[in-house]
């Protein structure tokens, strides 16, 4: 009589575990290590919240980015950088027109915003002709994209003295200060604090927005299509839906969000990073949303914002733990295995249909 | 007649496109002949060995292999634990590709497998599975060397006792294949040893293809479901093709590194494989169909623009960066082009055995 | 099928043999040559006024008295010659020496006057140990990835 109750149990455990993944087990797992053991290695707790906290500001917008693109059937927006660079133009381009503080984050979405649109379009239009094979290429369209960048970033006729190398007197910086502009821009609206623990109110309130809107916008009845598209193809060709539209609309989305996502990112950082910076981008959002329990085929809002408080948060805590427990940095090495290592799972996993 | 012409263009339009880019760049870098052709002998040599390595894998219908980093990680553990133990000369560079082998061949069998659970997507994944494994690499020559896996040589070793330095001299093996037999005719070095290698490569891989391994092979690229029925172990033989490849990406990268004289320990592999991918491409060869005149004419025309370009960008803009970005860029569209090109084909043959399949039946229903 | 693995087992075996094989003949060794006066059995020997050493005909280092050469070779079949010249002006002589070098030796010092007086090994031959090991500019900075720029291929 026991044993059979044990089985049962077990089973079930087993049956929630597999339904849950375990990778994402094993990281949420880690994280949990990780946070009883701030304390007593001596970490401050509280500052290692704070930190989660604002690198979920900073981050998650990028991860709602894969939101459309999964639920259009485009797979995983490895191609996240084109988007982020109409981020960076926006974002260059608004202090270069001599805009200031809040207002140059206002213009900075602005001006991305064409941009953002026109190279969607194209991507999307790109897409459409290699269907099932989106995912590779994405990855190639997003790293030609950024090489491309670099050599505009260096050409291009930015004049503004704060971003300009000093000596030469034209080309981009790599880095480029955000003060007096839009540091921290959101993050100091309505900005709580509570002894150590400080939230950047603003900042989640924008992705709050965002995340709302992108929930009502998948309840509309062009987002209903969108799913249609993505679970079902055939169904929704006979239901009359223009495939090819969606799937264009879905990947604009996308890389608008990005746009709006590296800016963000940009208020929270403090600096635009150019160059070779957008390169890897996409791995965290990626790996993020899958963490957070989505797959190819499959995307939340949840799962957006479960997955990007365990990624940012093993990104804050790992290097603060393991610095005071075994005197190493292996945070770098621990993030590239876990994300990748996600990825990769999500991947080679049989996707339901 | 004219429209096979023009097929032929287009058919070779990357190769052509690379050849008028090496056109323009060449004049204006102004190097001498005599310099690049030494320099494009040096880099058939370091790199040929490497790209061979990538045709087995599109033989057997698994794409580009972004995963042959995973053979470059092998070499260069085993070259790391060669120049600990202090074995110099061809014999270091002989040893150091013996060692690799089980490294190869147990990296080679895993990413096997996971392609192998991801049919249809095999590129994006062994590209995941290159930087998976990259995160590895570093755990275990980072953090594991010293303490656990016994590393004598402080010049090898970082300060700190565990870890590898950013740079492993190879001095005492550096070009001994290449200057074992090599000739000079007019100031142009020409490492015959190394060249002997690659030719009987070579003439392997032509070889293999009429074994019954390669047959099987060139089946399971066609059709995994025929080449099942006919009784071929598909999984089986998908595993044997990167089993293969990571092998003999682990021997190009002992040459390369030979060659170079040193190991960027953290970043000497991460970007060989999309250096090699394009090389590839820019050959002619696309990500189903690859031959070894690709590899060759690939080497040539790519290194030719890898070298003039940083110059002639810096004689044309001013700035030297421009160049150095501009040889990446190439480098990432080139694939690009190439992966699209492909699935394009894909789609337009899968469109037309749809349509063909129509009129077939339309047919048989006249009847 | 049991063909075919006995095959296989020879392949490993002799690959095997032959990475053994690398091991031996790879080994690599810095030699090094003291031209310096030593003590053995009582007596002082002297270097001579110019030593030269030629090591696969090619002349690798000419010391005056008190100087210390260096070469490398691969193996443990050493093999120099060295040509002493006695006095300034004085007719070189030379000496064929083939020795064998220690295997778990990275850096060998030898001297010269010893060996050529036939003392035995303990006396001409000591393992070199490098003084300034470290120069230890503290940790250096771990590169992990330069995405192909500036890098040749």
């Amino acid at each position: 009589m026991e044993e059979t109750k044990t089985i049962t149990f077990t089973d079930k455990i087993k049956g929630w575990a597999h339904s849950f993944g375990l990778p994402r087990l094993i990281i949420a797992g880690f994280l949990l290590v990780l946070f009883i053991a701030a304390p007593i290695v001596g970490a401050d707790f509280w500052m290692q919240v704070t930190n989660t906290i604002n690198r979920f500001s900073w981050n998650a917008i990028m991860v709602l980015a894969m939101v459309p693109m999964v639920h259009s059937g485009c797979g995983l927006n490895f191609g996240l950088p084109l988007g982020i660079i109409s981020g960076l133009l926006g974002a260059t381009l608004s202090i270069e027109f001599g805009f200031h503080g809040f207002m140059s984050f206002v213009m900075a979405i602005i001006i991305a915003t064409p941009f953002a649109i026109i190279f969607g379009w194209i991507y999307g239009q790109l897409l459409n002709k290699i269907k099932g094979g989106e995912m590779m290429i994405a990855t190639y369209v997003g790293f030609s994209s950024v090489s491309f960048m670099c050599m505009m970033w260096l050409l291009l006729p930015y004049k503004s003295p704060n971003m300009v190398w000093g000596l030469a007197g034209k080309g981009l910086r790599t880095t480029i200060s955000l003060e007096g502009y839009y540091d921290k821009a959101l993050a100091n609206i309505l900005q709580i604090n509570i002894g150590k623990l400080s939230i950047p109110t603003g900042a989640i309130l924008f992705f709050a927005l965002l995340a709302f809107l992108m929930w009502a916008f998948l309840h509309t009845k062009t987002g209903t299509a969108m799913t249609a598209v993505g679970s079902n193809p055939v169904f929704a060709k006979a239901a009359g839906i223009n495939i090819d539209r969606t799937r264009t609309l879905s990947v604009i989305i996308s890389t608008w969000l990005a746009a709006i996502g590296i800016l963000v990112y940009e208020q929270g950082f403090g600096f635009i990073q150019l160059y070779m910076a957008p390169f890897y981008m996409a791995m965290p959002a990626v790996s993020a949303i899958l963490i957070g329990g989505a797959s190819v085929n499959k995307a939340s809002i949840t799962n957006v914002i479960i997955g990007t408080i365990l990624f940012q948060g093993i990104v804050t805590m790992t290097p603060t733990v393991m610095n005071n427990m075994v005197h190493m940095d292996m945070s770098e090495v621990i993030r590239m295995i876990a994300s990748n290592g996600m990825i990769l799972y999500a991947l080679t996993r049989k996707s339901e249909a | 007649m004219k429209k096979s012409f023009k097929s032929i263009l287009l058919d070779n339009s990357v190769p052509i496109m690379f050849v008028i880019i090496c056109a323009i760049c060449i004049p204006l870098s102004g190097f001498s002949p005599t310099y690049l052709i030494n320099e494009i002998i040096t880099r058939l040599g370091r790199n040929a060995f490497l790209i061979l390595s990538l045709l087995i894998p599109i033989m057997a219908g698994m794409g580009l292999n972004f995963g042959m980093t995973l053979g470059a990680m092998a070499a260069e553990i085993a070259l790391i634990f060669v120049s600990d133990w202090q074995i110099w000369g061809i014999p270091g560079v002989v040893l150091a590709m013996i060692v690799s082998i089980p490294i190869s061949v147990f990296l080679g069998w895993m990413c096997g497998t996971l392609l192998n659970m991801a049919k249809g997507r095999e590129m994006v994944t062994s590209y995941i599975i290159s930087y998976f494994l990259n995160g590895v690499y570093q755990l275990v020559v980072l953090y594991m060397m010293g303490p656990i896996i016994p590393i004598k040589h402080s010049s090898i070793k970082l300060p700190r006792g565990y870890g590898i330095r950013n740079t492993v001299s190879l001095l005492n093996m550096r070009q001994c294949l290449d200057n074992a037999w090599a000739i000079r005719i007019q100031g142009v070095k020409i490492p015959i040893l190394t060249l002997c290698i690659i030719a009987l490569m070579c003439l392997i891989i032509v070889w293999f293809r009429r074994t019954k391994l390669g047959q099987d092979m060139r089946a399971v690229g066609q059709d995994m479901e025929v080449a099942r029925s006919a009784g071929i172990a598909v999984e089986r033989t998908r595993i044997i093709s990167i089993i293969i490849s990571t092998v003999l990406a682990g021997f190009g990268m002992v040459i390369y590194l030979q060659n170079m004289g040193n190991i960027s320990t953290y970043a000497s592999h991460s970007q060989i494989g999309m250096f090699c991918i394009a090389a590839l491409l820019v050959g002619g060869a696309s990500v189903d169909k690859a031959s070894i005149g690709n590899v060759f004419l690939g080497v040539i025309l790519f290194h030719l623009m890898f070298i003039v370009a940083p110059k002639a960008g810096a004689v044309i803009t001013g700035d030297s960066m421009i160049g150095e970005y501009f040889r990446v860029f190439v480098s990432y569209a080139v694939i690009t082009v190439a992966l699209i090109m492909y699935e394009t084909k894909k789609r337009n043959q899968k469109s037309n055995a749809a349509r063909q399949l129509q009129l077939d039946q339309e047919a048989e229903e006249a009847a | 099928m049991k063909r075919s693995l006995i095959a296989k087992i020879c392949t490993v075996v002799v690959i095997l043999g032959i990475a053994a094989c690398m091991f031996v003949i790879g080994r690599g060794h810095t030699v090094y040559f003291d031209a310096k006066e030593i003590e053995y059995n009582g007596e002082t020997l002297e270097p001579g006024y110019r030593t030269a050493i030629f090591v696969n005909g090619e002349r690798v280092a000419r010391l005056s008295a008190g100087d210390r050469g260096m070469a490398t070779w691969i193996g443990q079949n050493f093999k120099m010659t060295v040509e002493v010249t006695p006095e300034k002006g004085a007719e070189a002589v030379s000496h064929e020496v083939s020795l064998k070098l220690p295997y778990n030796m990275d850096g060998i010092v030898l001297n010269v006057p010893a060996l050529l007086a036939g003392a035995p090994e303990e006396v001409y031959l000591s393992e070199f140990v490098s003084l300034a090991t470290e120069v230890s500019s503290g940790d250096e900075e771990i590169v992990t990835d330069d995405f192909g720029i500036g890098g040749d291929i």
